[in-house]
């Protein structure tokens, strides 16, 4: 509620020069109020987690929520020295996983994408069709049967098994469809045409630049849904070195009833893998409300 | 906006069949087909397969792979809990669905409205949990919603109230659902948002020229708008709806509320991951999969001219 | 018909190099150490710091390196091990709970190392040792560790409410009656839904055995007198509400370990290990006592938890893995380090009695004859034959005990539920099944 009532005052005392470069117009108290009443419940939960991880292990159940501990730099010391450091390897591996991931993913969506935007041929709709059913189908349904099959062809435990499964994003597929539709102008495409410049040419200098806006989110997307897959990895790893940072937390979780959880760890852990993700989040929206803006005044 | 069929004929020459787009197709065709087509033709094969045993089942070589024939799709359609779990899902989706949509929608137009304060805080705040993964999501709802350790309950406490047991079986539907809101809003708030900002600024200039109230702009011009995206933002929560499996997983530990079998894909876990049955698990699959495509697409189908109307005739 | 036959002539041919990869690798198995060829083990496991003690081992045998890796514990650890090894590529060596291994020797996953493991049998209890070798004359794993148990009382607690400890469960019963009384916000103990281990331990010690084999035939009992009488006792107590029924190893749980809502917990001798970890400003104030005993006088516990370590039929190095198995759990030195870095409570006899648990554990300074008193009751434990699908017996209760729970039912329902359930499993599957 404290969000809510300062949010009011320093409305009223206009102490944040308007953003756009719209005519000012009076403020919606109203509005305001309910997408601030929405960012407190979406904050609050996370709040608790960064709160949580300042609390030591016994504090965690010992204390009232909301009241911050003292145990931040030595839960994270803690983590960091778990078996030599193992955190940050998973850490590395999770970048690489989400990072490598999801560019190919972008890129392989972009030309995807635009081939069924802009191009006519037989079976252009089928194979829409088919590559959008692919959303339809579950991950755990899948997860077994893929082991299997990369079994059969040496692949499991490897980097690959958990990177070639992560390229292929049917809705990534489909929104740069969408995006190559509205925001590449037919007639450029014939110009460049007409100027004799090769398909290839044509993708990658004039749509993909193009496209941009509309890969960085299928590229966010893919790298948040990456980054917190589980049971992929889960499946197809059993090298804790290679292990992505959920699959590693979540042996922490699981060590045995014999063993007591390390909450402390995992809550701390999880905190950090969201650092990353919320960092992405603030370095990338501005290319894509700026390009976004600017595609649509194109469009 | 809207894209025509290329003019090809036009200004192509028509000699032979282009083949540059089945080129630029190939990686995508190719990779999909190898980590989801054969896979789902693995599991589709599986389904009519079982394991026999004979006798001690200890001994080597007492296990065998035989084909099964319908016994696993049997079992699938005459298990009540199969059914029963998925009417759970459907109440889970009644409350979770146009709870998450519409806030979504909400906050997309709040978002875009002029007259809206710190709408850049309001998107970031909004959107972070979509960060958060779902086991951590559930994990700590999970403390927020636990009386011992509620600060809710604390609270409530102090008042002498006897807070509600959240998980407990009259809640634990919507508590499920709250979850899923917290994590999705913030995505379809995004999607929805960006197709608000497609929209070509002249025309609400227009509109409020004309005197009318941001509210008659959001509902004549916004929302009639950012239909198609409005549509693709319910499909595609539908199937994650139908999907639904780590929320209840990470929280069934902690309640008696929750059964392994509680929603048709934990059963599919179950079978598979706890019970070792990967046969009668991929007959689920198939059943689900089968189910989930014919609801999806229905409902596609049953507005399709909405949603991609402006693309494809 | 030419195709045919090239084809028939590859199978052939591949059927010469497997049987001459059999053979290298029979040799290489036969000949247990060759000099200089240095072998590459992996081991999947979940016991906390085990990488030192494997740093031990590969320090002391350059010719076999292992590769510890951790894996998170539970059903799932097993059907990874039986989809690794399914496909072809199981680890060397895994972790294995008593209870999952007539699963995985049914799934053909562990080998037989009986000629590979010397005199092993000769560390271990005989009731231990014929866990696993499933009352055959194979051995499947050698034991790492047992899960006696005990009861966990807090002693400062029970003087402040004026509480006696109880020696039978007719007292626990009075005990949680008085508990509820002195102390309504409290509770002695909870009934966890969560927990099947846990309850096949109480089960146990009642004289119960849900499975059992007659020549070529199984036969499931889970619904046997001794159990019933277990469930129908704790359904009474839930439904009387002086006992509580929230799950363990929640973060509630958790919570009334720490602040004094939960008096007493029913565990096995590992208990010092969670409770320090989960709730340490209790340290010395809980104390450790016999469970409780279904008739006066007597002494009887069961076993909750508890693992092995096993070869995989899959490894193509099964005499080193033996070895290191065997190493593992027998070598005074090894075992030390698993009990002092693991925090395990060692299977072997040797080590139990060793200089390791010579101490209490340090949350129990008030109780320095611990380990003494436990070996005592670890002594009483009794025989438990597994079937080839706990897992399915495991997730039955979970279900059917935690909606009996949910709806106020009695739970002999969940008990015939878990025993149906289990029976019928069996017989889908094809076992040949008494009943």
């Amino acid at each position: 509620m404290s969000t809510a009532l300062a949010t009011d005052r320093s409305v009223s005392t206009h102490k944040h020069p308007p953003a756009r470069p719209q005519k000012q117009r009076r403020t919606s108290v109203l509005g305001t109020a309910a997408l601030m009443l929405g960012a407190l419940y979406c904050l609050t939960p996370v709040a608790w987690v960064v709160i949580a991880a300042t609390k030591s292990r016994d504090d965690l159940f010992d204390t009232l929520t909301f009241m911050p501990g003292t145990s931040l730099f030595e839960n994270i010391h803690d983590l960091t020295t778990y078996r030599g450091g193992m955190f940050w390897e998973w850490t590395a591996n999770t970048a690489f996983y989400a990072g490598a991931g999801a560019f190919l993913s972008a890129v392989l969506s972009g030309l995807t994408g635009y081939t069924l935007a802009k191009y006519r041929f037989r079976g252009r709709n089928v194979i829409f069709n088919i590559l959008l059913a692919g959303v339809l189908v579950p991950a755990v349904t899948l997860a077994i049967p893929q082991y299997l099959l990369m079994a059969k062809v040496g692949l499991t435990d490897s980097y690959w098994s958990v990177l070639l499964p992560s390229i292929v994003s049917p809705y990534g597929m489909y929104l740069a469809r969408i995006y190559a539709a509205a925001a590449i102008p037919d007639s450029l495409i014939e110009a460049a045409r007409t100027d004799g410049a090769s398909d290839v040419r044509i993708f990658s200098m004039i749509a993909l630049p193009i496209m941009r806006p509309g890969l960085v989110t299928v590229f966010l997307f893919q790298f948040v849904a990456i980054w917190n897959n589980f049971l992929l990895a889960f499946v197809m790893l059993s090298d804790d070195h290679k292990f992505p940072l959920t699959v590693g937390l979540y042996t922490l979780l699981r060590q045995g009833n014999t063993t007591p959880a390390l909450y402390t760890l995992v809550i701390t852990g999880s905190l950090l893998s969201i650092l990353p993700l919320a960092a992405l989040f603030l370095t990338l929206q501005r290319y894509w409300r700026i390009d976004l803006l600017s595609g649509a005044t194109k469009g | 906006m809207s894209v025509d069929a290329t003019p090809a004929g036009r200004s192509r020459k028509r000699t032979a069949p282009n083949l540059v787009p089945y080129v630029f197709l190939a990686p995508a065709v190719v990779l999909f087909t190898l980590v989801l087509l054969v896979p789902i033709g693995y599991t589709a094969y599986l389904s009519f397969r079982k394991v026999k045993v004979s006798g001690l089942g200890l001994g080597k070589g007492s296990r065998k792979e035989i084909f099964a024939g319908l016994d696993n799709y049997q079992a699938t359609f005459t298990d009540p809990e199969l059914w029963a779990g998925a009417l759970r899902v459907l109440g889970y989706g009644a409350i979770l669905l146009p709870a998450m949509l519409l806030s979504a929608l909400l906050f997309a137009l709040l978002l875009d409205a002029p007259r809206t304060r710190f709408a850049r805080f309001g998107r970031i705040a909004i959107f972070l949990p979509y960060a958060v993964p779902s086991v951590v999501a559930s994990l700590l709802w999970g403390f927020l919603y636990l009386p011992a350790v509620s600060p809710l309950h604390y609270v409530l406490e102090r008042f002498g109230v006897e807070g509600p047991d959240l998980l407990g079986q009259g809640s634990i539907v919507g508590a499920l659902a709250n979850i899923g809101v917290w994590g999705g809003v913030g995505f379809n708030m995004i999607v929805i948002y960006t197709s608000l900002r497609a929209i070509p600024r002249e025309l609400f200039e227009s509109a409020r020229i004309d005197g009318c109230s941001e509210w008659q702009i959001a509902w004549r011009i916004k929302i009639p708008l950012v239909t198609p995206a409005l549509i693709m933002t319910t499909v595609f929560s539908l199937i994650a709806t139908l999907q639904v499996f780590t929320e209840p997983t990470t929280l069934a530990p902690m309640t008696n509320s929750l059964s392994s079998t509680w929603t048709p894909l934990m059963k599919i876990y179950r079978d598979a991951f706890v019970r070792n049955d990967l046969y009668s698990a991929a007959a689920t699959s198939i059943v689900i999969a089968g189910i989930t495509l014919i609801l999806s697409f229905g409902f596609l189908r049953a507005v399709q001219n909405r949603a991609f109307g402006s693309e494809d005739q | 018909m030419r195709i045919a036959r090239r084809r028939t002539a590859a199978v052939l041919l591949l059927g010469v190099s497997l049987f001459a990869a059999a053979c290298n690798s029979g040799g290489d198995n036969g000949g247990g150490t060759k000099t200089d060829e240095k072998v590459e083990l992996t081991f999947w496991t979940w016991v906390p710091n085990i990488d030192k003690v494997v740093e031990k081992w590969n320090s002391t045998h350059p010719n076999i390196h292992v590769t510890a890796s951790k894996q998170a514990q539970g059903d799932e650890e097993v059907t990874k091990l039986l989809t690794a090894a399914k496909a072809g590529s199981p680890p060397d060596l895994a972790q294995v709970e008593y209870q999952a291994l007539p699963t995985l020797v049914s799934n053909d996953v562990l080998a037989d190392i009986k000629d590979k493991v010397g005199n092993a049998k000769s560390d271990f209890a005989d009731g231990v040792w014929q866990t696993v070798t499933l009352g055959s004359d194979a051995v499947y794993a050698i034991p790492q560790d047992v899960g006696p148990m005990m009861l966990y009382y807090r002693e400062d607690l029970f003087k402040k409410y004026g509480l006696t400890v109880p020696k039978t469960w007719e007292e626990f019963a009075a005990t949680a009656r008085a508990a509820r009384k002195k102390a309504p916000k409290s509770y002695l103990t909870t009934f966890s839904s969560g927990d099947p281990g846990w309850f096949v331990g109480l089960a146990q010690q009642a004289g119960a055995s849900w499975w059992g084999v007659n020549g070529d035939t199984w036969s499931v009992s889970v619904n046997d007198p001794a159990t019933k009488k277990v469930t129908d006792y704790w359904s009474g107590l839930v439904a009387e509400g002086v006992v509580d029924s929230k799950p363990m190893y929640t973060p509630e749980w958790n919570k009334s370990l720490n602040d004094g809502t939960l008096l007493a917990w029913p565990s096995a001798i590992w208990g010092p290990g969670v409770l320090a970890g989960n709730a340490a400003d209790t340290k010395g104030k809980w104390a450790m006592a016999p469970l409780p005993q279904w008739v006066a006088g007597e002494n009887k516990t069961g076993s909750w938890g508890g693992s092995t370590t096993a070869v995989t039929e899959g490894s193509k190095h099964k005499d080193a893995a033996a070895q290191f198995a065997v190493w593992l759990n027998t070598d005074p030195e090894a075992v030390a380090a698993l009990v002092r870095e693991g925090g395990i409570y060692p299977a072997s006899k040797a080590a139990q009695a060793g200089p390791a648990l010579a101490t209490a554990p340090d949350f129990f300074p008030n109780q320095p004859d611990f380990y003494v008193t436990a070996k005592g009751i670890a002594d009483t434990a009794a025989g438990f034959t597994f079937g080839p699908n706990v897992n399915v017996a495991y997730s039955a209760y979970k279900d059917a005990f935690a909606k009996a729970i949910a709806d106020k039912a009695p739970f002999g329902g969940a008990l015939d539920t878990m025993q149906t359930t289990t029976l019928d499993d069996l017989k889908k599957a094809g076992f040949k099944v008494a009943g």
